[in-house]
């Protein structure tokens, strides 16, 4: 049955602040029995897109309770070969239902064709920083928004590749890139500060790029305009080191780390109290873990912004930026 | 082919082929990815998502396969069948054919049938709610069967074995029957039809009752309950109601020809 419309943004569960957690299968059941204050729930929207069941079921109780972020991984808003509508469909029936308090995914492509037969490749694959993809990128956006009637946010990746140019093509920095996308669409940015940092730890080791990993972080994040930063996410990561060399792959399976603490205090001291969401998604730990992590996240938030500053969510919205 | 295009196709190639020597020499032209050290994280992220999704609607043919090998099979149908959909929920469906024209598990013929159960549960998990309206039943008096038909709960389905595969998935997901019984009537290559069907919001499976197989194919056709009894002159329909009804397959009655009303 379609939810009337919520509070929005601001709605909160107690008094806390922009905190929230990524909610998994592990904690479905403890979640709901405990019921801890936290400012939204955040659910992949892919697992939800059956027609009924317990999975949706559940969901449907944390509703009760909580704003729902919904966070897709597999539009594949970057595809030369266009969406699937199906998916949207499957989305646009999810966000009817749920009515979340902000859906978004990311700036990435999986879809297009093998062998003759379009195929999803299931994963968050990298789109070059050209004219060509942000103007693919834009028009999917657009369709996003036409069709859920809502603006969008779009996650910035952890990519482990990086596309060459040819001579003819513009190539943006990747906040120009974003920003543009942002400014065109109306979108929002949901800034992935774990993204960034493996992104440079990478540039650093992979590819050879000089300047240091923290100050490279603090240049993407100073060249983001605050006002098109709706989410900020946080998580872990690991460093693989095997047979095939030295990589930093963004696993979402253990706490932050310092370095990420730090730039997420640069960043709520850049882009104000954004909702903030703590991300587990392997080795998934005992609830009080995720927990303690959204605890430190809020600390800190509060401390930056010295307590003065009541935190609230910006909302979202597309004609403002268009 | 764009530029884009160009290199969002090289990049799935390099990613969904096997072996993928070629492919990977093809992207390496196109990205700076010194050893295609970051298309390996790509491709690690791909076999292991397929073996969690595999394994999320296959659980008993993963135990019945042994770690090791339904992890190779995982990541050989995500090469042969790549999903075709942005949800991998709804990737695996083509396991069932896979298997058959597999030379290494001709040794097991059953197994194509326990994963065509398996697939039926995991659609059954996400079909549409319906709720039961267990007064409409009384229309079974007053109603003539060739009037009524019955209303299965969401995600019913029947199928036919050679092979004793309810037992198989009985006793692999509910302990029922126990290995060794369900072992045994393996090596004696018995026959069975399985039921699968929803309670409140579980999808279960059982063997099915004498003659039940074509009476609820019959129902899940649309026929009448009248053309349902015709079609499974075997079933004992006096015990099979109460049983249907109590474990949630059937749902209500309703005139034949309309829909249940939504409750």
């Amino acid at each position: 049955m379609p939810r009337p419309a919520t509070q929005g943004p601001q709605q909160r569960v107690g008094d806390v602040d922009t905190v929230g957690i990524g909610w998994r299968y592990h904690h479905y059941g403890e979640l709901l029995e405990r019921r801890p204050a936290l400012a939204f729930l955040e659910v992949h929207s892919e697992n939800f897109f059956a027609l009924g069941g317990a999975a949706l079921a559940v969901l449907e109780q944390g509703r009760a309770h909580y704003p729902v972020s919904l966070h897709g991984v597999g539009l594949s808003l970057g595809s030369a070969a266009g969406l699937d509508t199906w998916h949207l469909d499957q989305l646009a029936r999810l966000v009817q239902r749920i009515d979340p308090v902000r859906v978004s995914d990311h700036a990435c492509f999986a879809r297009g064709t093998f062998q003759g037969r379009m195929v999803h490749a299931a994963d968050l694959l990298p789109i070059p920083f050209t004219t060509e993809a942000l103007d693919v990128l834009c028009a999917h956006v657009n369709q996003v928004q036409d069709r859920l009637r809502r603006p969008f946010m779009v996650e910035n990746l952890s990519a482990y590749l990086r596309w060459n140019a040819s001579d003819a093509e513009r190539v943006w920095s990747e906040t120009e890139f974003l920003t543009a996308l942002a400014r065109r669409t109306g979108c929002c940015l949901l800034v992935d500060v774990n993204n960034i940092y493996v992104n440079a730890l990478n540039a650093q080791i992979r590819f050879g790029d000089t300047v240091e990993p923290m100050q490279s972080c603090r240049d993407w994040l100073d060249a983001i305009p605050r006002e098109v930063v709706g989410e900020i996410h946080l998580a872990g990561h690991c460093h693989v080191n095997d047979e095939h060399g030295e990589i930093v792959v963004d696993d979402h399976g253990s706490r932050v780390c310092r370095e990420v603490w730090d730039l997420y205090r640069h960043a709520i001291a850049r882009f104000g109290a954004v909702p903030t969401l703590m991300e587990w998604d392997t080795d998934v730990p005992a609830l009080d873990v995720l927990l303690d992590e959204a605890q430190r996240a809020r600390a800190l938030a509060a401390l930056v912004l010295g307590g003065a500053q009541r935190l609230s969510a910006p909302t979202a919205s597309a004609g403002a930026l268009a | 082919m764009t530029t884009l295009a160009a290199q969002q196709q090289f990049l799935l190639d390099a990613l969904l082929a096997w072996p993928a020597a070629n492919a990977i020499n093809n992207i390496a032209i196109h990205t700076i990815d010194t050893r295609a050290r970051g298309l390996k994280v790509y491709q690690a992220n791909g076999h292991a998502l397929a073996q969690s999704a595999l394994l999320a609607a296959y659980p008993v043919f993963a135990q019945l396969l042994g770690e090791e090998s339904f992890a190779d099979l995982a990541r050989a149908l995500w090469h042969a069948q790549p999903p075709t959909r942005g949800d991998v929920g709804c990737w695996g469906e083509g396991l069932a054919a896979f298997l058959h024209s597999s030379a290494q598990l001709e040794d097991e013929p059953y197994l194509p049938d326990v994963v065509r159960v398996e697939w039926a549960l995991h659609q059954c998990g996400g079909a549409p709610d319906a709720d039961p309206d267990l007064a409409t039943l009384a229309l079974l008096t007053t109603q003539e069967p060739e009037h009524l038909q019955l209303h299965l709960s969401p995600g019913s389905a029947v199928l036919r074995s050679a092979w004793p595969v309810a037992s198989i998935v009985g006793a692999h997901l509910e302990g029922s029957p126990s290995l060794q019984e369900a072992g045994a009537q393996l090596r004696r290559a018995e026959a069975q039809d399985t039921v699968v069907w929803r309670a409140g919001l579980r999808p279960r499976a059982r063997l099915a009752l004498t003659g039940e197989h074509d009476a609820l194919r019959a129902m899940l056709q649309g026929q009448s309950l009248a053309q349902a009894l015709d079609a499974a002159p075997e079933l004992d329909f006096g015990q099979w109601l109460p049983l249907a009804v109590q474990s949630g397959l059937v749902l209500s009655a309703h005139a034949a020809g309309a829909e249940p009303v939504p409750t």
